[in-house]
């Protein structure tokens, strides 16, 4: 009786399973239509839009030979630089800044702590874009638009109230392990740099990352701050959204396009290395408060 | 609740706790602790800290500086703002036109709050200073040790190493959140706009006239209450449904990848996260164009006739569809798109959280002869929920803020039709962020930006207070566990 059963039983759980994974092949499908059309519009021989055809009708390379021969609209080299500079020293401060409060918040054992943290609750409940409309006059006043340097402060300056993540972390560092090293006579600096910071490489590295890419995906600071107009200032982001403007468009879509893959890569990798820790980081972080 | 209203008043018991210090330290101490009112360092120099008496001499002589070589030029009129307006004079002697010494309406708003925050700042650094020199004073008496300066300066490697790491990521915060943030709530006060730029002319306090006429009171702006009202309801709308469509599709997808049935996971999984490697500017302004009236889809649905079809239904009247350019389409293709670009994001995290389920609850249910749903509905779905709930909403927050998908999906692309938006200034699409955005970069209407601000403020203030609340009530069981 089984017998006769058992092969019946496990072709119907093989289209099953066939099924089962050509629904998602279908629906990974559909997730990476843009994502295709992005890769092949940037192959285009054509400038503008191809707006007929989705595979476009001569192939070339030659838009991503071009991106990087400079002319008024195009200053793709330019732009990567200027993003690179940023996001180098904006991650520099911002992970500092980070580690530096989530070490006090997670280790200190002072007075101010709690109210500390509620007032960085509030303080991150305030929509980043209207405290940018302030941040951009008091730039103003010190001349600090359209520079780079005002760019990155805006970035990494208050970077601290993303301390939750880090801290949640620091909260898991076995306090035996500190308290050991105290009585040893170990000051406090000294358990912050060779015993914390070692043993939290994958957080760190979160912070680094997160910094880091912060700038490269960033759109609204950059164009608010550098907004002269000056395409040599410009980051990818701003530069890449102005070729998509009306009067550009047909030129410069093929551009756009072929700018977008060569960003996307780096940041892409970058991204599926952090992405094991970013779900620790949300989950965790979350269920600490 | 509890948490939050004991926070709350934990918050104010420790300024409680830190005037009481003061008051003891003032009234109980000696003579030099009582003149180290007037001189920072007459405590220390009593005590033979001479180091840290001719620091906190330096200090005040620093703060007296200050708020006479520049806080005064500004302070005295932050009553008024200023009162003489700018203007050209030809002057005979020199030939040239001239600016006379006029009042800058915004420079006088910014750097009197800085005073303010620098007062206040040196007001703390004076009452921690009597009841240092007060516990000095306590120390001597008791015949107790003085620490030497280079023992006081390594306290901040020790016990206060916290204000070593502090005091810039602080500094930082206060120049470029907190003081923004008191800045723009004065300006939602005044009559700062377009017809009041600075420094042409002036603007003033207009107490909550700006309120009033965002909640629909003004007359000649009565547009501003019908405009907010209308963005307001969409962005809760967009919020609700961006958030739950994006959770659930997650929490799905995820269910779907990591299912025995499936082949090659880690492979599938890469494919959907590519979609949020790319950065958004690429990602969605690529998407616009796609959906735009001349743009590719529209040409496949003119040619699979769907197009002709729409039309003869009487659902459009233009030859394309208008997907990113009509209200009710736009708003219902925002949230399509949200969904392709959150739900990698959420299935991500829920991959996360299942894959710590605890595998022995499943197993025992299971040899229990529960049924596949049976599981899922009694142990996995309130497992995530305990888990992600409070991401749900911060989440909520986030989406109430998120402005990129809003603006590069549909600056430029959108043009309201609407003549009561249109006078706002607003979209029928605009969420409140991106219509403050707007009001400030392209019509300089700052008070009605900074009304605006305040309201998205408030309205995630208030949703933050009642969801917790709600949560924490709910899961008081898990928690307990």
């Amino acid at each position: 009786m089984t017998q006769t059963i058992k092969p019946r039983m496990s072709a119907k759980k093989r289209t099953s399973i066939v099924l089962h994974n050509a629904l998602i092949a279908v629906l990974a499908f559909i997730w990476l239509i843009p994502i295709i059309w992005l890769v092949c519009t940037s192959f285009s021989a054509y400038d503008g839009i191809n707006t007929s055809t989705f595979f476009p009708t001569q192939w070339s390379a030659s838009h991503y030979v071009e991106l990087f021969q400079v002319d008024t609209v195009n200053q793709f080299p330019t732009w990567f630089m200027n993003t690179f500079k940023i996001a180098c020293a904006s991650c520099v401060i911002s992970t500092c800044f980070v580690l530096m409060v989530a070490y006090a918040m997670s280790f200190g054992k002072f007075k101010a702590r709690k109210p500390l943290m509620n007032v960085a609750v509030m303080l991150n409940l305030f929509p980043g874009v209207l405290s940018m409309i302030a941040v951009y006059f008091t730039l103003r006043t010190f001349g600090l638009t359209n520079s780079h340097l005002g760019l990155t402060l805006v970035y990494s300056a208050s970077a601290g109230l993303g301390y939750l993540i880090c801290k949640g972390f620091f909260d898991t560092v076995p306090r035996a392990l500190c308290e050991a090293a105290r009585i040893d006579g170990c000051s406090e600096a000294r358990i912050f740099w060779q015993i914390v910071i070692p043993t939290s490489r994958p957080i760190i590295v979160y912070t680094i990352i997160n910094s880091f890419l912060a700038p490269w995906m960033d759109f609204v600071f950059a164009k608010m701050i550098l907004n002269a107009g000056i395409s040599a200032n410009y980051t990818v982001a701003v530069g890449l959204y102005r070729m998509l403007d009306k009067s550009l468009i047909n030129q410069y879509f093929t551009f756009f396009c072929a700018g977008g893959v060569l960003v996307s890569i780096p940041i892409s990798a970058l991204f599926f290395i952090m992405q094991k820790f970013y779900v620790e980081g949300i989950t965790g972080g979350a269920v600490k408060g | 609740m509890k948490k939050i209203v004991s926070s709350i008043g934990g918050f104010f018991s420790a300024i409680g706790r830190f005037f009481g210090e003061f008051a003891e330290a003032l009234a109980k101490g000696d003579a030099f602790v009582k003149l180290t009112l007037l001189w920072w360092g007459a405590g220390y120099v009593k005590r033979k800290q001479y180091a840290k008496a001719l620091l906190m001499t330096l200090l005040e002589i620093a703060v007296i500086a200050f708020t006479f070589g520049f806080a005064m030029q500004y302070v005295p009129k932050f009553g008024t703002l200023g009162t003489v307006q700018a203007e050209q004079t030809f002057n005979i002697a020199t030939m040239q036109t001239e600016w006379n010494d006029y009042d800058h309406s915004f420079l006088i708003l910014l750097f009197s709050l800085f005073s303010f925050v620098v007062w206040a700042a040196a007001l703390a650094v004076l009452m921690r200073n009597v009841v240092a020199v007060y516990r000095l004073q306590q120390q001597a008496e008791r015949g107790g040790h003085i620490n030497t300066f280079r023992e006081d300066m390594h306290r901040y490697i020790e016990d206060k190493f916290h204000i070593t790491l502090l005091s810039l990521p602080v500094l930082g915060i206060t120049v470029f959140t907190v003081i923004p943030i008191l800045l723009l709530i004065f300006v939602a006060f005044t009559n700062y706009d377009q017809q009041h730029m600075p420094p042409n002319s002036l603007f003033t306090w207009v107490g909550f006239a700006n309120f009033k006429n965002l909640l629909g009171g003004g007359g000649m702006t009565a547009t501003f209450g019908y405009a907010f009202a209308r963005v307001l309801g969409w962005t809760l709308v967009w919020a609700f449904f961006a958030t739950f469509t994006t959770y659930i599709g997650g929490i799905m997808l995820s269910m779907l990848l990591n299912s025995k049935k499936t082949r090659l996971p880690k492979l599938w999984r890469l494919l959907f996260v590519i979609t949020i490697a790319v950065p958004q500017f690429v990602s969605l302004l690529l998407v616009r164009n796609f959906f735009s009236n001349g743009g590719i889809v529209n040409t496949f649905c003119a040619n699979i006739g769907l197009t002709g079809f729409l039309r003869n239904a009487g659902l459009i009247n233009t030859s394309y569809i208008p997907f990113l350019s009509a209200p009710g389409w736009a708003h219902v293709m925002i949230i399509l798109i949200n969904i392709w670009i959150g739900v990698p994001y959420q299935m991500l995290i829920a991959t996360g959280v299942l894959m710590n389920l605890p595998a022995d609850q499943l197993e025992s249910a299971s040899i229990d002869g529960a049924s596949k749903w049976q599981s899922f509905r009694h142990i996995t779905m309130p497992y995530l929920l305990f888990v992600t709930g409070p991401t749900l909403v911060t989440d909520f927050v986030k989406n109430i803020n998120n402005f990129n998908v809003i603006y590069l999906l549909t600056q430029g692309v959108y043009t309201t039709t609407n003549q009561a938006m249109a006078n706002s200034q607003a979209k029928e699409v605009d969420l409140l962020v991106t219509w403050l955005f707007t009001l400030t970069q392209d019509y300089y209407n700052y008070k009605m930006a900074a009304v605006i601000g305040i309201m998205v403020f408030l309205v995630c203030a208030v949703f933050t207070l009642v969801a917790f609340n709600f949560l924490i009530s709910g899961n008081k069981e898990a928690e307990y566990q």
